[in-house]
């Protein structure tokens, strides 16, 4: 096998990373905004 | 074939996105089904990256990376040019709908930036021997990348402010005029660049191409998905900001 694997490995991953990092960051903000939203109604 | 499935997946995508911004509390659930498009494009994307696509003669396996890194392009450029144009029609009609779909756009196409020249130097370090060149694709990518952060950096400090919206739609405009150095920095250069020149224009192989087309298709659905939760965000922050019945100034 092509001892450079690893290098496309890393890039994947680095992908699914930002990616799936990204969308975590956008879902605790909007829990953070809906709780904003309720306390003040 | 392929530049087709990218151009009409483009158009689905901002046509959806531009029609959610309308009113997104109501229809925030339809991005149910493009997350969902997005969740079956993936997998097949990938499936093409291990078992379709061939290996390339001079590169081998290095060269998958290129699966990932030039798809990234679309919904950068894509991001960028929604933010001019919520920007454009936020100046026209002050309406805060569409200085939402501008940040989320913004926002969005610099993930998808930064992702771009986070895998670039991962495969340029095994390829040429150093993770970055100070090459005319790479810096004006660079740039780009520098310009919408700072473009997200003067939203979050003068956040709902009147005057700073129309200061990031403005600039959110004039940002757009550095994609084209971007796109043709390879040309511009004259030869003296070290980055690939626009893979399209040299002619790939067919199951190359087609696989750089369904991450480009995965990509813009993604990109659709991620759009439309900043919206729904951009929408809460803004509910949980507006002043209250009786709280007026």
């Amino acid at each position: 096998m092509d001892d450079r694997i690893g290098w496309v490995l890393a890039a994947y991953a680095v992908t699914a990373l930002v990616l799936v990092g990204y969308a975590l960051q956008l879902r605790l903000a909007r829990s953070a905004a809906l709780r904003d939203v309720q306390r003040r109604s | 074939m392929v530049a087709t499935a990218v151009m009409v997946s483009v158009l689905a995508v901002l046509a959806w996105l531009l029609w959610l911004s309308r009113d997104v509390p109501a229809r925030a659930p339809s991005s149910r089904s493009v997350g969902a498009a997005a969740l079956v494009l993936v997998p097949l994307w990938l499936a093409l990256v291990v078992f379709y696509a061939p290996l390339e003669v001079t590169q081998g396996v290095l060269q998958k990376i290129f699966y990932v890194h030039i798809p990234a392009i679309i919904p950068t450029y894509f991001g960028f040019t929604l933010s001019a144009l919520g920007g454009a029609m936020f100046l026209r009609t002050r309406d805060d709908r569409w200085d939402h779909l501008a940040l989320a756009g913004a926002e969005v196409g610099v993930v998808f930036c930064s992702l771009m020249l986070l895998v670039g130097p991962i495969w340029a370090k095994p390829a040429w021997g150093h993770w970055w060149v100070w090459d005319l694709r790479l810096t004006t990518t660079l740039m780009l990348w520098f310009i919408y952060v700072a473009y997200l950096f003067l939203r979050s400090f003068a956040f709902g402010s009147d005057t700073a919206k129309t200061f990031a739609a403005v600039y959110g405009i004039a940002g757009l005029a550095a994609i084209p150095f971007v796109y043709f920095a390879v040309d511009l250069a004259q030869g003296s660049t070290m980055h690939p020149s626009d893979p399209s224009r040299e002619g790939l192989p067919a199951e190359m191409g087609r696989t750089v087309g369904a991450g480009m298709v995965a990509f813009v659905w993604i990109f659709g998905w991620l759009v439309a939760k900043r919206l729904e965000l951009a929408f809460l922050q803004a509910r949980a900001l507006a002043p209250r019945a009786g709280e007026g100034v």
